[in-house]
């Protein structure tokens, strides 16, 4: 304690790593601020999750009736390809690690920026121009072999799969650079006295998933470069018919694909395990457990690619080792879930909003997980691959797990990010539309893979008609209920009463400052004493600057200088 | 003093390091642990190209395939013995003129990064001459994809680090960096180094595997 009030004051504002700017370009463009950045990702993010979710929208018409009709078949591969590449790559990755890690994580360690602030910023303008490729591939011809694009398919396929690529490699490189960036920040510049076991649990989340983008991605941007070559200069790497192997893509693709659905849940997992003991007002349950079994989950995810490839024909005596490794990896996210469930036991619950989502998110990823269970024993593997249980899966882990965590952020961090509250009313609303089409969605669609229904099909045979119409006329609801949140969101930021710094009463560091946070973060870099889950006790930072609570967006004269006081 | 400077031992080279001022320690602690995770993940792009070829090699019953000349392709393997040793021996004297900077040898660190950035572009130049003579293409083989794009991708990185070696070279003549303050040319060495070890992977894969 004595060391870490040793290092109070040796900082004020002025030594801020990068001065503030003052030109409109400087602060909202180009700007260096975490901060910044991270509300651009999550602008950017939730513009292509509504054009992503539009192409959605569109399957599920097209598959209203047996004989479709609604696009022409080679459109309709098109948009399921471009609706998953546009979930996975330009909305859940950008929003979970550009987003929440960039505007979040450098407050909860107490650090005024990340290490590279340039990198940041480049990561950043990375992204958007990739989502532009990405969709503009319906001019040319979209990728039509699933967001996979599987040789040898994606090797002949239309023009717009190069295009795929290029996206898919600009933003692999984005979420590399954001990944090394982000360990580099959680090592080196937490605030003093914060050990690794005082971190919030959701840095340490963001610290697993930084490990994986940096490792994980670079296998895709790999393989993505093979097809690119192969594709644009014919070099052999997947062509069966030249010495090449598809089987290869399924590898390189996989050892990438798989660790990235973690990428896409461990900052899930980081935001219900802040947003469970604020709304449950009660101690987190295993602290270390959760922490170190996100680790867990980062170096099993590497080990688990291949049972994605059950059916491709690869050597069966790999079929054991990758079926085992599989459900092993279920132990850690178990621990993670019973952990949560611990933490609510006997807390004054409070059903904000964020709590609902959070409490939603454990119900339907758990099923999801349950159903990845199944897929991860051969037998029942053989049996369902290639059906609509996948994509049941896939959405309930994605959807229900991913997309129901950033709603639970987003609800949590808003007066935060905005200066000003939401509609709780509204969000209410929201959630409970979501949760009842979510489930009236993707449920049926378990029924319809083990009845036989195969994925990707334009068409299909009139027996699956009654369950098809149910998802269909659910995901309409489900699309409308998404009105009411960006409703909700527009409504608190015309007219949304302001925020106070700290309106739950939670205690990582991002709540004890104003919000939305000065420019600089912390006048005075705290030191911390405790992981801050002991609701009950007083806050175990020493050295805030109280005045880093008041709302500075009052009478701020241009160019950052704190307001003068009026003198006689 | 360029005797006395000669004569400094390496504790007064570690003392110098470790003394210079706090700000700056952080900041070279924060790049140098970003500039290592650039360098694993680098690793880990050659190392999918090294399993792509590795699989590819062993998902057919006869390997090397045959050309479209109809023959078994064979590397000249004395030649690319000649070359490597023109980049092993880069890293050495990159060795050398990091060690000449930490013991206040200018003069010395000069003749070495000349000589480095002179055996870089010699190899560069080998492999040039090289891919002109291998018996197989780019397009014609899995053999012949493998070896160019991974051979390629290390030619590139050689070509960004001479590159690189020439402007820390030029840096270091006006001045940028003194005797404790030298992170750019650290972060240089451990490039360079790093292009020579992905080297003996791919001298071992294709020349005598």
């Amino acid at each position: 304690m004595a060391v870490a009030a040793a290092h109070l004051g040796q900082v004020d504002q002025h030594d801020h790593i990068h001065p503030e700017p003052t030109s409109f370009i400087g602060k909202y463009i180009f700007s260096l601020d975490a901060k910044v950045i991270g509300i651009q990702y999550m602008i950017t993010g939730l513009l292509f999750f509504i054009i992503s979710g539009l192409l959605a929208e569109v399957v599920r018409i097209q598959l209203l009736r047996p004989e479709g009709g609604f696009v022409s078949n080679d459109t309709y591969n098109g948009v399921y390809s471009l609706h998953a590449s546009g979930m996975i790559w330009m909305t859940i990755i950008p929003l979970m690690t550009g987003g929440f890690g960039n505007f979040v994580m450098p407050l909860m360690i107490g650090a005024r920026d990340v290490a590279f602030p340039w990198l940041n910023l480049i990561s950043f303008w990375i992204f958007p121009p990739a989502g532009v490729i990405l969709f503009s591939s319906f001019l040319v011809g979209a990728p039509d072999a699933g967001w996979t694009e599987y040789p040898p398919v994606s090797v002949q396929g239309p023009p717009g799969t190069s295009l795929w690529c290029v996206a898919i490699f600009l933003i692999g490189i984005s979420s590399t650079m954001t990944g090394l960036n982000f360990m580099v920040t959680i090592m080196k510049m937490r605030a003093p006295g914060m050990t690794f076991t005082r971190m919030p649990l959701f840095v340490w989340a963001q610290l697993a998933t930084a490990l994986l983008n940096m490792v994980a991605t670079v296998a895709l941007s790999a393989a993505l470069a093979a097809l690119f070559i192969e594709r644009t200069f014919g070099v052999p790497f997947y062509d069966p018919g030249r010495g090449g192997s598809p089987i290869l893509w399924q590898h390189m693709f996989w050892f990438y694909s798989h660790p990235a659905v973690y990428i896409m849940i461990l900052p899930a997992f980081g935001f219900i395990s802040e947003i469970f003991p604020t709304f449950a007002r009660k101690p987190i349950f295993g602290y270390k457990m959760i922490a170190f079994s996100s680790i867990a989950i980062a170096l099993l995810g590497f080990m688990v690619w291949a049972h994605h490839m059950f059916t491709s024909g690869m050597a069966p005596w790999l079929q054991l080792p990758f079926m085992i490794l599989t459900m092993v990896i279920s132990v850690p996210t178990g621990i993670k879930i019973f952990s949560w469930l611990a933490t609510l036991w006997g807390g004054k619950i409070e059903f904000h909003p964020a709590m609902l989502f959070a409490l939603g998110f454990v119900v339907v990823f758990t099923f999801g997980g349950i159903t990845g269970i199944f897929l991860s024993a051969v037998p029942v593997d053989l049996h369902l691959h290639g059906t609509y249980f996948i994509p049941a899966h896939i959405h309930y882990v994605l959807f229900g797990g991913s997309i129901f965590g950033l709603f639970a952020a987003i609800y949590y961090w808003w007066p935060k990010i905005t200066g000003r509250l939401m509609d709780e009313r509204l969000g209410v609303w929201h959630f409970w539309s979501t949760f009842v089409s979510f489930n009236a969605t993707f449920l049926p669609m378990h029924f319809l893979g083990i009845m036989g229904m195969p994925r990707r099909v334009a068409q299909y045979r009139p027996e699956f008609q009654f369950w098809n119409d149910v998802c269909s006329i659910a995901s309409f609801v489900l699309a409308a209920s998404t009105l009411i949140f960006l409703y909700a969101m527009f409504s608190s930021l015309t007219r949304g009463k302001k925020a106070p710094p700290n309106p739950w009463n939670a205690r990582t560091l991002e709540w004890q400052i104003s919000s939305p946070p000065p420019y600089y973060n912390f006048k005075t870099i705290p030191a911390v004493l405790k992981n801050p889950y002991d609701f009950g006790e007083p806050l175990p930072y020493l050295g805030l600057d109280p005045s880093d609570k008041e709302d500075h967006r009052q009478a701020k004269p241009p160019g950052g200088a704190p307001p003068e006081p009026a003198h006689a | 003093m360029a005797v006395s400077a000669l004569n400094a031992s390496h504790e007064a080279v570690h003392a110098r390091y470790e003394s210079v001022d706090p700000l700056y320690r952080e900041v070279r602690d924060i790049r140098l642990l970003g500039f290592v995770l650039f360098l694993i993940s680098d690793v880990v792009l050659f190392s999918m190209f090294i399993f792509a070829y590795l699989y590819l090699r062993n998902s057919v019953p006869n390997w090397p395939p045959i050309t479209t000349a109809g023959q078994l392709p064979r590397f000249d393997v004395a030649f690319a013995c000649i070359n490597s040793c023109v980049l092993f021996g880069s890293g050495a004297t990159m060795h050398a003129a990091m060690e000449s900077w930490k013991h206040l040898n200018k003069p010395a660190f000069n003749l070495w990064m000349l000589a480095t950035i002179v055996l870089g572009i010699g190899f560069l130049s080998g492999q040039a001459y090289e891919y002109q003579h291998v018996p197989v293409t780019w397009t014609g083989s899995t053999m012949g994809a493998s070896f160019f794009t991974l051979t390629g991708m290390h030619g590139f990185h050689v070509f960004i680090g001479v590159i690189y070696l020439i402007t820390l070279y030029i840096q270091a003549n006006r001045g940028v960096y003194t005797g404790s303050k030298y992170f750019g040319l650290t972060a240089g060495t451990l490039y360079w180094h790093f292009v020579d070890v992905i080297w003996v992977a791919l001298f071992y894969l294709f020349y005598l595997m």
